[in-house]
């Protein structure tokens, strides 16, 4: 009887679960349909942002999401007239939130590249950005090369980490899930260098831990690396209003103040 | 009076039963299904999953590491703090009882965090030290539990009857109380070791390269989050009905209790 019983719960489990797989792949059919309905007149575009990136976003006193690119949306989302809100998600898994539409745009510091670019679209570049390879106070080494045999850490699905991820020689390459984990285990010794988009660097190394790490070298790359703002593919309404709204204060002057303000580079 | 004493040991969450041994059972529609799953995926879409299942291969063997030196820790933790909590010296039971209360209250990603992030700036512990330190002394309050329990569970008769066959305490509980005891503290113990083995997963927020953290890494990257994290789970789950076998296996031998 219990067996039987047993059997049953498996067939019964096995049920549910199909019908909750094949109820899935009806709602997606269903969202297709009615995004570009939805997306016809969007007053309000929700922006998802990792706010763990000093100075570019993250969350203040008061719990805001506040930064340079956060400043940027919002003074464009003036120009362009949709109103602009933030929703902070963890880096690790906000492409895949995009992907399933979860939130309109990605506003992350995210660097527009080649491969992003086969999986979503980008706005125009708001700012560029390079990679910078941060190591402690005492430490010798003035590249990669010098720092072989040791470990060296970046944050995972960043281009910082693509950057060292071929490089070979280390000992470890670690991802963190923040870069100020990152940034911490190298206060502590755990790793020797860590490698973070040009903004980061500049404010970890001047700020939080001033006396602890220093900038060690600027990467040079061939390739210009700049930031921009991240949609669905095909998702033009939102592109179309963030680009008008970028082109508006960088024409104005509005850009270069917010820069200033925030001391960037 | 005597008394046949039947200690139910109820039929573990993840534990198959001993006598199920059956071709039908849920544990071998779960064991083929998941090794034929990744069977197939590898054999016939070998695109992103064949590449997947090599990126992830070192992630397994950390996994592995993690869970063996955790498993054979705690269980040390474990025994010391059950007999401490059954000892008859205030001293030590308090002691004992107060470690067990402050680490089963405090969860054990807090508790990463703490021993990582925030012990480590006293004292720089490597990241896999970290984490089994972390994992064996959670899971070491855990088991102290169930040895705690397994040891009340024995007749105090077998206490009584050592102690005047001239046993002395020490002898008493190794000679006589514990290997009763064992076969008592086996099946839970056994759950402990998987939910242990699940949640080594959460050393992944150390940056520790196990089988989660590559999944991140190689998903983050290439933007594939279906294909990585089915293989994921697919692998977790062989390693998972891989370990409750054994366990099971290791119950059947060692067990003389009636199970239900």
């Amino acid at each position: 009887m219990k067996r039987m019983f047993k059997s049953l719960l498996l067939i019964a489990a096995c049920g549910v679960l199909a019908l909750g797989l094949a109820g899935c792949g009806e709602k997606k059919e269903e969202k297709k349909a009615e995004a570009p309905a939805a997306a016809a007149g969007p007053k309000t575009i929700v922006f998802a942002s990792d706010a763990t990136y000093p100075p570019m976003q993250y969350v203040n006193d008061q719990k805001e999401i506040v930064g340079f690119e956060v400043d940027v949306i919002k003074a464009a989302a003036e120009k362009a007239g949709f109103k602009a809100e933030f929703k902070n998600v963890a880096w690790d898994g906000i492409f895949a939130g995009l992907a399933a539409g979860k939130y309109d745009a990605i506003s992350s510091s995210v660097s527009i590249t080649e491969e992003r670019k086969a999986t979503m679209d980008f706005s125009d570049p708001i700012i560029p950005i390079e990679q910078m390879l941060v190591v402690a106070t005492g430490e010798k080494a003035t590249d990669l090369a010098g720092l072989k045999g040791k470990s060296i850490g970046a944050q995972i699905g960043t281009t910082s980490y693509l950057v060292v991820k071929d490089v070979k020689g280390f000992k470890a390459i670690k991802t963190y899930d923040e870069v100020g984990l990152a940034m911490e285990d190298l206060v502590k010794g755990s790793i020797q260098g860590v490698v973070a988009d040009s903004p980061v660097a500049v404010e970890y190394t001047s700020k939080k831990y001033a006396d602890k790490i220093k900038i060690a070298a600027t990467l040079k790359s061939d390739k210009v690396e700049n930031v921009g703002i991240a949609v669905k593919k095909g998702n033009k309404e939102v592109i179309d209003l963030v680009n008008k709204g970028l082109a508006a204060i960088k024409a104005d002057g509005t850009f270069d103040k917010i820069k200033a303000d925030h001391k960037m580079q | 009076m005597r008394e046949t004493r039947t200690i139910d040991v109820g039929e573990g969450a993840a534990i198959p039963s001993k006598s199920d041994w059956g071709l039908f059972n849920a544990w071998a529609i779960s064991f083929v299904g998941a090794l034929a799953a990744i069977i197939y995926l590898v054999c016939f879409e070998p695109t992103p999953y064949k590449r997947l299942l090599f990126y992830l291969a070192d992630g397994v063997v950390i996994t592995f590491q993690v869970t063996f030196m955790s498993i054979i820790s705690a269980c040390c933790i474990g025994l010391v703090v059950g007999m401490g909590r059954v000892s008859k010296n205030k001293a030590i039971n308090l002691v004992a009882s107060t470690y067990v209360e402050i680490i089963r209250g405090i969860p054990l990603l807090v508790q990463l965090f703490y021993i990582y992030y925030a012990l480590g700036r006293f004292l720089n512990v490597h990241d896999l030290a970290a984490a089994v330190i972390a994992m064996s002394v959670c899971y070491g309050a855990y088991m102290g539990e169930v040895f705690r329990a397994g040891i009340t569970a024995i007749d105090k008769g077998q206490t009584e009857a050592a102690r005047s066959l001239g046993f002395n305490g020490k002898q008493t509980m190794f000679l006589v109380i514990l290997p009763q005891a064992w076969r008592t503290i086996l099946p839970p113990v056994g759950n402990e070791f998987i939910a242990l083995l699940k949640d080594t997963s959460l050393v992944s927020i150390l940056a520790v390269s196990d089988l989660l953290r590559r999944g991140r890494e190689f998903s983050s990257e290439t933007f594939l989050y279906f294909e990585t994290y089915t293989l994921v789970a697919l692998v977790y789950l062989v390693i998972t009905l891989l370990l409750s076998k054994g366990v099971s296996i290791m119950e059947a031998r060692l067990s003389h209790y009636v199970r239900h």
